[in-house]
């Protein structure tokens, strides 16, 4: 395997009778995927119990464990593949074998991360795609070190759109709006680009443009840009945090990026604003 | 050429108007802040948020559409939302979020004073209906709950007062906003003493009171230079969306003329000179000028309902196509007999203000058979709201002689709802085209105040409205058989409300974490 340092484990069981002491509950680094083949299993996800049919995912991320509650592995089948992935700026990202862009193995990374949701119903394409890296592994025909690394690509892809789409209805657009609200302000320093919003709801980057101009009356960086004033204009308004901080904590690369943009909106500079505000302490 | 601007700051967002003299629209914007529920009863807003917001959305109306045709900004007239409670400190600086009027954290507070000597005397003075909305009981939450709030609080002011302060550094509230506190008396238009002590704070915790067509103060240098506008901006306090959505619907002072609006909640007002009183408290009577009254009640259940009822059985073929899903699901249900064959629906999802007041109220279907198909729902759905607001209409009428109705928003402006408005309620129906019924009132109000027109009296003129829905008197026997029944299950069911909502508290799951 030392073709594919990222590959950690690639397996399949089949369970024919119940097994003690076979399922202990584990951490891990890596990130690890098991399909459900045949059967019904209650597996311990974080602390939470889930429960798999035939057809289902579970997605473990780096460093949560998971396991069975008394360790009993349940008669049945299922495939899994465990996968190395390097961390940046705190998310998993795709490593150096990926053939993504920088930019799109980014949004992959930090969408996986925040969903973060460990359940996937009915989705029999990751069986399928774990067969397929299974098979090129043991024929190793021409090519298959690149067959390989793009199903491995073609999988991170799938989970990260089908984990959208199970987190947010198609139906509620303010809802989903909400929600996306609060993770962008969870990490308003980060530097937010209109295909991580929109992957992170579920939508293309098209449909989610349109649909943020239709309902919010701004374009999604342009609304970006709105609750970064609003947090900054916060923040002046106290005495304790310097103007170049606010700057970088509510996402402007630099406090002079900053100070444009904010006395483009507002006609006055940061430090401006700040001195009206403060003068009566 | 001179233009007039309007600013209303709604619910959901803020909606800039650019009218010209003639009250034509030259071109409208809306931009949209959010409002948190950090807890199930809080419903909450960003003050800087709605500021930066409303600036934002300023500034691009002023480029687009009136600095490049060279007009002259002659007034900027706010509107806004009514009940919102701000509370700053010594500087100004917002201590915590903006309460909304939907917060409902003050349920205790209002439900104890609704029932004292004390809460009657001070609806019949202030006006406004003694419920968890009212900023009168929510200042008494943050007394009794959130002392160190209290404690720093300087003043406490409406959201558009706030909005107003920032731009000119004047603190002002206009007649309309300030009778919607429950602190205003309505008859002498002083703060009430009672109120005040209720609340435990004094007049110079509250904005100056100023009449609706007040200048607040001058734009500030440094607005005046980012949106390219002269020193002589008129800045308008202007008056509530309540008031304006009355006004803009043509309704004229003492008319037998009444004006629904129907958005996502909805409300049926009528204006006159004199105060609707009322031994059960139902009305609420706010004041637009000296002696006008704009009277009626309010309702929690309106086109959310039905948006609701969409995302949960409509087809959505695109994804998040809500427009299309509803007039999918509304051209199904025009082809369901009046009267869904007899299948009621109580839209109380929300709990209910006018004119049942009950919180605990919950929706239901009644009458179902098993003919009753999918398309039924949908009729019976559309049917039981405009019930709803019927029965505020009827309870109206016992004071006050209604003829004919104005709708505005953008439920109640779909043709199939105004035309079952008409039958429901035996009126002939206005619509206000194209159906922003606020925003012309507050062009009206700064028309008048320029000399335009020569007193808000004569504005209903202005505001024709050709639109009409006639009713028709066959269809109306058939809604009126349904809505005894409607109006006899919303009151019978009052213990079973309550008991299910208890039920619904008990066993309710807690709020996953995002």
């Amino acid at each position: 395997m030392h073709l594919f340092p990222h590959i950690l484990e690639l397996g399949m069981k089949k369970n024919g009778s119940i097994q003690l002491n076979m399922f202990p509950t584990t951490i891990m680094e890596g990130l690890r995927i098991y399909h459900i083949i045949e059967g019904r299993f209650e597996w311990h996800i974080n602390h939470q119990p889930y429960v798999f049919y035939p057809g289902d995912v579970a997605l473990i991320m780096p460093d949560i464990p998971f396991g069975c509650d008394n360790d009993v592995l349940k008669i049945g089948s299922f495939t899994w593949i465990h996968l190395a992935l390097p961390k940046k700026d705190g998310h998993i990202q795709p490593g150096k074998w990926s053939g993504l862009s920088d930019t799109e193995a980014a949004a992959i990374g930090k969408i996986l991360s925040l969903n973060n949701l460990p359940a996937l119903s009915r989705f029999n394409e990751v069986g399928r795609i774990i067969k397929c890296i299974y098979t090129e592994l043991s024929e190793k025909e021409v090519a298959f070190q690149a067959r390989v690394n793009h199903q491995i690509d073609e999988l991170l892809i799938q989970i990260t759109r089908k984990m959208t789409q199970q987190t947010h209805s198609t139906r509620d657009f303010p809802k989903t709006f909400t929600e996306l609200e609060v993770l962008l302000r969870r990490d308003l320093a980060h530097q937010w680009t209109v295909e991580e919003m929109a992957g992170l709801v579920g939508m293309g980057t098209t449909l989610f443009t349109e649909k943020v101009k239709s309902y919010s009356g701004f374009s999604p960086i342009n609304y970006l840009i709105n609750i970064r004033i609003s947090e900054a204009i916060k923040l002046l308004k106290r005495a304790d945090i310097t103007v170049t901080n606010i700057a970088l904590d509510t996402g402007f690369y630099s406090s002079q990026h900053f100070s444009t943009t904010f006395k483009k909106l507002t006609g006055y500079r940061p430090s401006e604003f700040r001195k009206n505000h403060l003068r009566n302490i | 050429m001179e233009c007039i601007i309007t600013i209303e700051l709604g619910t959901n967002g803020v909606r800039v108007f650019a009218y010209d003299l003639h009250g034509c629209i030259i071109g409208s914007m809306k931009g949209h802040y959010p409002t948190f529920h950090t807890e199930p009863d809080h419903s909450e807003q960003d003050p800087e948020q709605i500021f930066i917001t409303t600036l934002y959305v300023l500034k691009n109306i002023l480029n687009e559409y009136i600095h490049p045709k060279k007009y002259k900004v002659a007034s900027i007239c706010f509107c806004a939302s009514m009940h919102s409670v701000l509370a700053v400190d010594k500087n100004g600086n917002p201590i915590g979020n903006a309460i909304t009027w939907a917060d409902n954290r003050a349920k205790r507070e209002a439900q104890e004073l609704r029932d004292s000597q004390l809460g009657k005397k001070l609806y019949e003075l202030t006006g406004t209906p003694i419920h968890p909305m009212s900023p009168l009981v929510k200042i008494a939450w943050i007394r009794n709950r959130d002392a160190d709030r209290f404690r720093l609080t300087s003043k406490f002011l409406s959201i558009k007062s706030y909005v107003i302060q920032q731009l000119t550094g004047e603190y002002m509230i206009d007649y309309s906003i300030a009778s919607a506190t429950g602190l205003l008396n309505i008859h002498t238009v002083h703060w009430e003493d009672d109120a005040l002590q209720y609340a435990g704070i004094t007049a110079n915790q509250l904005a100056e009171l100023v009449p609706v067509f007040t200048k607040a103060g001058k734009l500030k240098n440094a607005y005046q230079q980012s949106l390219r506008l002269s020193a002589d901006t008129k800045i308008l306090i202007g008056s509530s969306d309540g008031c304006m959505a009355t006004l803009g619907d043509g309704i004229k002072k003492g008319e037998e003329k009444a004006s629904i609006t129907i958005e996502d909640s909805g409300a049926v007002r009528v204006m006159g000179p004199n105060i609707l009183k009322d031994e059960q408290m139902r009305f609420f009577n706010y004041l637009l000028t000296d002696n006008c009254y704009v009277s009626g009640g309010p309702t929690n259940n309106g086109g959310n309902i039905f948006e609701w009822f969409t995302r949960q059985f409509g087809e959505f073929t695109n994804p998040f196509d809500m427009e299309s899903s509803i007039e999918q699901l509304m051209d199904e249900a025009a082809n369901v007999p009046r009267g869904s064959d007899g299948l009621l629906f109580l839209p109380y999802l929300l709990g209910e203000r006018a004119p049942i007041w009950n919180a605990n109220a919950r929706g239901a279907y009644f009458g179902l058979n098993i003919k009753h198909e999918r398309r039924h729902f949908i009729r019976a759905t559309i049917e039981g709201i405009l019930y709803e607001i019927y029965s505020i209409g009827k309870m109206l009428s016992e004071r006050q002689t209604i003829n004919s109705l104005a709708v505005n928003g953008s439920f109640g402006t779909i043709p199939f709802c105004s035309q079952l408005i008409a039958d429901i309620f035996s009126k002939p129906v206005q619509v206000r085209q194209p159906f922003h019924s606020v925003s012309f009132g507050a062009y009206l109000l700064s028309a008048t105040e320029m000399g335009i027109y020569t007193s808000l009296d004569n504005v209903a003129a202005v505001a024709e409205m050709p639109n009409v829905f006639k009713p028709n008197e066959q269809h109306h026997t058939i809604y009126a058989d349904y809505f005894c029944i409607f109006e006899r299950l919303s009151a019978k069911l009052f213990d079973e409300f309550e008991a299910i909502g208890n039920l619904q508290q008990k066993y309710a799951h807690p709020i996953k974490p995002l």
